[in-house]
């Protein structure tokens, strides 16, 4: 093998790794590459459900949230002090719209957004470890 | 009514007993060709008090612990469970408590979850105690928390066979049954006012105090008029002292 093969073979192996990567980091932030798709925040707990389609499905636009009430980069609100519940009740993020009059309030349905670590575990695929419970 | 007496409410199941409990109501009449003739409110019928606390007066413990679980609030953060295994060294295959979750329908078509914190129900008759052949599970004499006593444990796993709220397994570790014991030995007895999983919730699902005490938080929250409580299989007789309420 003459270095230019190697050259190639080391550029393709290198493209291959790129892509997969770009594959798996659009596989958690978004199904849909058109209007945000699944958005799971894991933090300040774990975990919180956003469908993207559910809201857009309502008529609302993308510059609806972006860039006022939430960054276009997926995950940009959890990287903030204030991301919780104390700050939705106060109007912001969610809390804009969630103020029991435009749609429920945040202090209502908390797992109609909430789906916890179960349901954390079932959307990224990861099995339960164990089944302490199982048998009633 | 000529058919009373074969529809007594007594006939009536403990499965279907608990779907109409589930919806916040209580059976007071008849059944007639399987339709419920009397339905009222829980909180309506008992304007003094939504729980029958038979069987719970003659407590001797002071102070007598207890847990009420404010049950929407749950999210299924699992920080409880964190804060736990953390604390009383819970190995990866076992649990002192977990969160059950499960699906209702609340109008065609339309789910809402639900998780339901377990843990052991500290019960005032505990089935664990009675089956025990070693002694190696007791009441707290001065607190009624149901204890452990690894020593005297065989590992027989008749208190696991005995328990309405699966609330034990096996230890390897200490070879001998594990369980929740309220953070006993590790926080309580240590002069911490609350359990790691009561501290942990950041909904404050898990209400931990002494319910021998008009003035606890949790005493203050079973004894609203207003508000449904219940408790886990109360068919058994076990007395559970884990309560449970929406809010």
């Amino acid at each position: 093998m003459n270095n230019l093969h190697k050259t190639l073979l080391g550029t393709l192996i290198a493209l291959t790794i790129a892509g997969l990567f770009v594959v798996t980091s659009q596989a958690v932030g978004s199904d849909e590459e058109e209007d945000g798709g699944t958005i799971i925040f894991t933090r300040p707990v774990k975990a919180v459900i956003f469908e993207h389609s559910i809201h857009m499905d309502m008529g609302l636009e993308c510059d609806s949230c972006h860039d006022d009430l939430f960054e276009m980069a997926a995950g940009t609100a959890e990287e903030n002090d204030d991301f919780n519940m104390k700050a939705l009740y106060a109007g912001k993020y969610c809390g804009a719209c969630h103020d029991g009059e435009t749609a429920f309030a945040s202090n209502t349905r908390c797992t109609a957004c909430h789906i916890g670590v179960k349901g954390y575990d079932k959307l990224t695929g990861k099995s339960s470890k164990k089944g302490g419970h199982g048998h009633h | 009514m000529r058919n009373e007496q074969s529809v007594r409410p007594d006939a009536i199941t403990d499965e279907e007993r608990r779907t109409f409990l589930k919806l916040g109501l209580k059976i007071t009449g008849l059944l007639a060709g399987g339709t419920v003739l009397s339905l009222v409110p829980v909180s309506e019928r008992e304007a003094k008090a939504s729980f029958d606390f038979a069987g719970y007066e003659n407590s001797k413990y002071k102070p007598h612990y207890g847990m009420v679980i404010r049950q929407n609030h749950c999210v299924d953060c699992e920080k409880c469970k964190v804060a736990c295994a953390k604390t009383n060294h819970v190995p990866e295959y076992g649990f002192r408590t977990t969160i059950l979750e499960r699906e209702v329908e609340t109008e065609p078509g339309k789910k809402y979850r639900i998780f339901m914190p377990v843990l052991c129900n500290h019960c005032m008759n505990p089935p664990c105690v009675r089956v025990c052949p070693t002694r190696a599970t007791y009441k707290h004499p001065e607190n009624g928390i149901v204890m452990m006593d690894y020593k005297k444990c065989i590992g027989c796993k008749t208190c696991m066979a005995a328990c309405p709220y699966n609330a034990r397994y096996f230890n390897e570790e200490v070879r001998a049954i594990d369980k929740c014991n309220f953070c006993f030995d590790t926080r309580l007895s240590k002069g911490k006012k609350l359990t790691a999983c009561a501290e942990a919730c950041p909904a404050h699902v898990r209400v931990f105090g002494d319910l021998a005490d008009p003035e606890s938080e949790p005493y203050k929250l079973i004894h609203q008029p207003d508000k449904t409580i219940w408790v886990l299989r109360p068919e058994t007789g076990a007395k559970p002292f884990i309560f449970y309420m929406n809010d």
